[in-house]
């Protein structure tokens, strides 16, 4: 896709701003810093060289050094009073401020002071430059899985070495893997450990409230095939396709759960299409939104969550439906 | 003729041409000497472009001013004025730089992901030198995408504006318009929200983005309203999840819900003994600040888990159960069409 122009004309003035600083920079690094091919460079290079005050003759012009370009070495002679930096807007400063708030807050377990005083030191100098129109937006993000295992996680990330975990899985099944850390997902809801998992021979997610404990091993992880599997969860096509049709008390599922389609009634119930590949998992779904379950498609799996949920009550000494209020 | 001027130059050279003019320049002289304008093959399509590009430097943070000369009205002239748009006195280390970069890649949003990388991009020019990333390796904060209410909704905190949506309510699934004085934004458990005072409810009201359908409007002035002194809109928003503390006592089944057992306290005083049913069970206390979330976990597990104490918490796990018990009996509820659809 072609870069858009506003997006360009602000790399090319902050080039000139960080050039008018450095003086002689070479094109690697500049592509380095503004994180551009080096073939991006010198076209935006090119394109500053032919832009100027109207006349446009050649002392209209910003220029560079030539010679040193032909060495690979960019350095601006003529600026035309284009070297201050710009400021950011409010949307762009509200977009970095919230987010390094949010990180303070959620990723203090997985950081060791060093880090933190970073993190610390940019915002207090982004809140410097910005101004407080910050506040307008406030996340707070998951902040799941015991102290002592999130220590450990970023540690073992940092330091780059594997783990030991005692993990219990969706199926409520506890045992213990080494895993080659490979990121830490933190978002609204949950935290997983994207990791590599020794036992299964492939790249998994796992959830931190789920795992026991971490422990890191004097073992440097290894080198693994990457995985295009983002960091969120996506069951494949294959899996099974069920259909749900819930009251308007559980609209959440069709928000916070990966769903395929949404069906909305006029009556405010809906319809939802789930891929399932663990059926453990959509059990406990069913017995948490029972009392809003109008309908499940196929039917085979009502059938079996009843099942379950009359053992349970035989668990509790209670038998059989009867009127409840809740 | 020679080929058209890219955008991108043709906006620079605007810029270089307005920061370096004496006091201001016209309109024609503008579209007559601005390398890229001489392009536009009429006047309509000359007004156009240099609408468009005033507007796409507005949102780059380069205002163009509009100067009206001494004692002609009509006389009108545009420059920039340099103050407005430089960024005050920041140096930024490379580890600051690598920091930020991640900060950038926070948000799933597209309309917030657009102004992060900007925001980026201009604060690498004051970079020390190229980014380091080894400071924040292998994190990933990750807040989900809000849609498309998100731009005016922050447009509209920002300036204190009203807004009007229709709006989806989860308790009746009754679409209503609603018109909000809008606060703050917030992103917690389940996505994001806007905290404002409903103006038809004189009432401050917490509103989900997912269930907000079709445009958000802004309606009437900006700086219409204040954000009331001694209100915190993250209150308004969290006072619906009603926060106890309690511990609870559980039967589990020797081997099961280990991620109960990793979260359990040492049993207090005088507590309950297991049931004569579930001998055969382990028990154990585990705390729990909210109730629903805790009912949720808890029902998971079925049969594995059964509560013996505290009676809200088991009358509840009971509740469920017992709607579900009633999952595959209720007339209507499953029917032979779905199963040959799907099934």
């Amino acid at each position: 896709m072609a870069e858009r122009a506003p997006d360009r004309l602000v790399r090319m003035l902050g080039m000139i701003a960080y050039l008018e600083r450095h003086g002689g920079v070479p094109v690697e690094e500049l592509a380095e810093q503004f994180q551009v091919s080096r073939r991006q460079v010198v076209d935006d290079i090119d394109t500053l060289w032919l832009t100027g005050t109207p006349g446009y003759w050649p002392h209209d012009l910003i220029d560079f050094d030539a010679a040193a370009l032909e060495q690979g070495v960019v350095r601006v002679t003529q600026s035309r009073g284009m070297t201050r930096p710009l400021r950011l807007g409010t949307r762009e400063a509200i977009a970095l401020v919230a987010a390094l708030r949010a990180m303070r807050e959620s990723l203090v377990a997985g950081l060791d002071p060093d880090r933190l005083a970073v993190l610390q030191s940019v915002l207090d100098k982004l809140t410097a430059a910005t101004g407080e129109a910050a506040t307008i937006v406030d996340v707070r993000l998951a902040a799941d899985g015991e102290p002592v295992v999130n220590a450990a996680v970023g540690a073992a990330l940092q330091a780059g070495r594997r783990l030991k975990i005692d993990y219990v899985t969706a199926s409520d099944v506890s045992g213990e893997r080494e895993v080659d850390p490979l990121r830490l997902v933190t978002g609204e809801r949950r935290t997983y450990l994207v990791a590599w998992c020794w036992r299964a021979g492939a790249e998994r997610l796992f959830r931190m409230d789920r795992v026991l404990s971490a422990e890191v091993l004097d073992v440097p992880v290894a080198e693994h095939p990457r995985s295009d599997h983002a960091d969120t969860f996506h069951p494949d096509q294959d899996a099974e396709l069920v259909t749900l049709e819930l009251e308007s008390r559980a609209r959440w599922v069709a928000e916070t759960v990966p769903v395929e389609a949404v069906r909305n009634r006029p009556d405010g119930s809906f319809e939802v299409d789930l891929r399932v590949v663990d059926r453990t998992w959509l059990r406990h779904l069913l017995l948490q939104i029972a009392r809003d379950v109008r309908a499940v498609r196929p039917s085979s799996i009502a059938v079996d969550v009843a099942r379950v949920a009359r053992s349970a009550l035989n668990a509790y000494g209670v038998t059989g439906p009867r009127a409840t209020a809740d | 003729m020679a080929e058209p001027i890219p955008p991108a130059e043709r906006l620079l050279n605007l810029v270089i041409a307005l920061v370096n003019t004496g006091s201001r320049m016209s309109k024609e002289q503008i579209r007559s000497t601005v390398a890229g304008y001489g392009d536009a093959a009429s006047d309509d399509a000359f007004e156009r472009m240099f609408e468009r590009d005033k507007d796409a430097l507005r949102d780059l943070g380069i205002p163009i001013l509009t100067v009206t000369g001494r004692g002609h009205g009509d006389d009108i002239g545009y420059r920039i004025d340099q103050d407005a748009y430089a960024m005050p006195q920041v140096d930024l280390t490379a580890a600051e730089l690598g920091v930020l970069s991640l900060a950038a890649q926070f948000w799933q949003d597209r309309t917030l992901r657009t102004d992060a990388t900007r925001a980026l991009t201009k604060l690498r020019a004051v970079g020390s030198g190229p980014e380091a990333e080894d400071l924040v390796a292998g994190l990933a904060p990750r807040v989900p995408a809000a849609g498309a209410a998100l731009g005016p909704l922050l447009d509209a905190v920002h300036a204190h504006q009203a807004v009007t949506f229709s709006y989806r309510a989860a308790s009746t699934g009754e679409v209503r318009t609603r018109v909000l004085e809008p606060w703050r934004l917030l992103v917690r458990e389940g996505g994001w929200y806007v905290v404002g005072l409903d103006r038809d409810r004189e009432a401050a009201r917490s509103f989900r983005l997912s269930r907000i359908e079709g445009p958000v409007r802004g309606v009437g002035p900006t700086a219409a309203f204040v954000v009331p002194v001694g209100i915190d809109p993250a209150a308004v928003l969290d006072s619906r999840r009603t926060e106890t503390s309690a511990i609870a006592a559980l039967a589990v089944r020797p081997e099961r819900a280990s991620a109960l057992r990793s979260r359990a306290t040492s049993r207090p005083e005088g507590s309950t003994q297991l049931p004569p049913g579930l001998v055969d069970r382990d028990l154990i206390h585990v705390p729990y600040t909210s109730i629903t979330a805790f009912v949720d976990e808890v029902v998971g597990y079925a049969d594995a888990v059964v509560v013996l104490e505290p009676d809200e918490l088991r009358d509840r796990i009971v509740a469920r159960l017992q709607a579900a018990s009633a999952l595959d009996t209720t007339p209507g509820r499953t029917d032979s069409e779905g199963v040959n659809r799907h099934g």
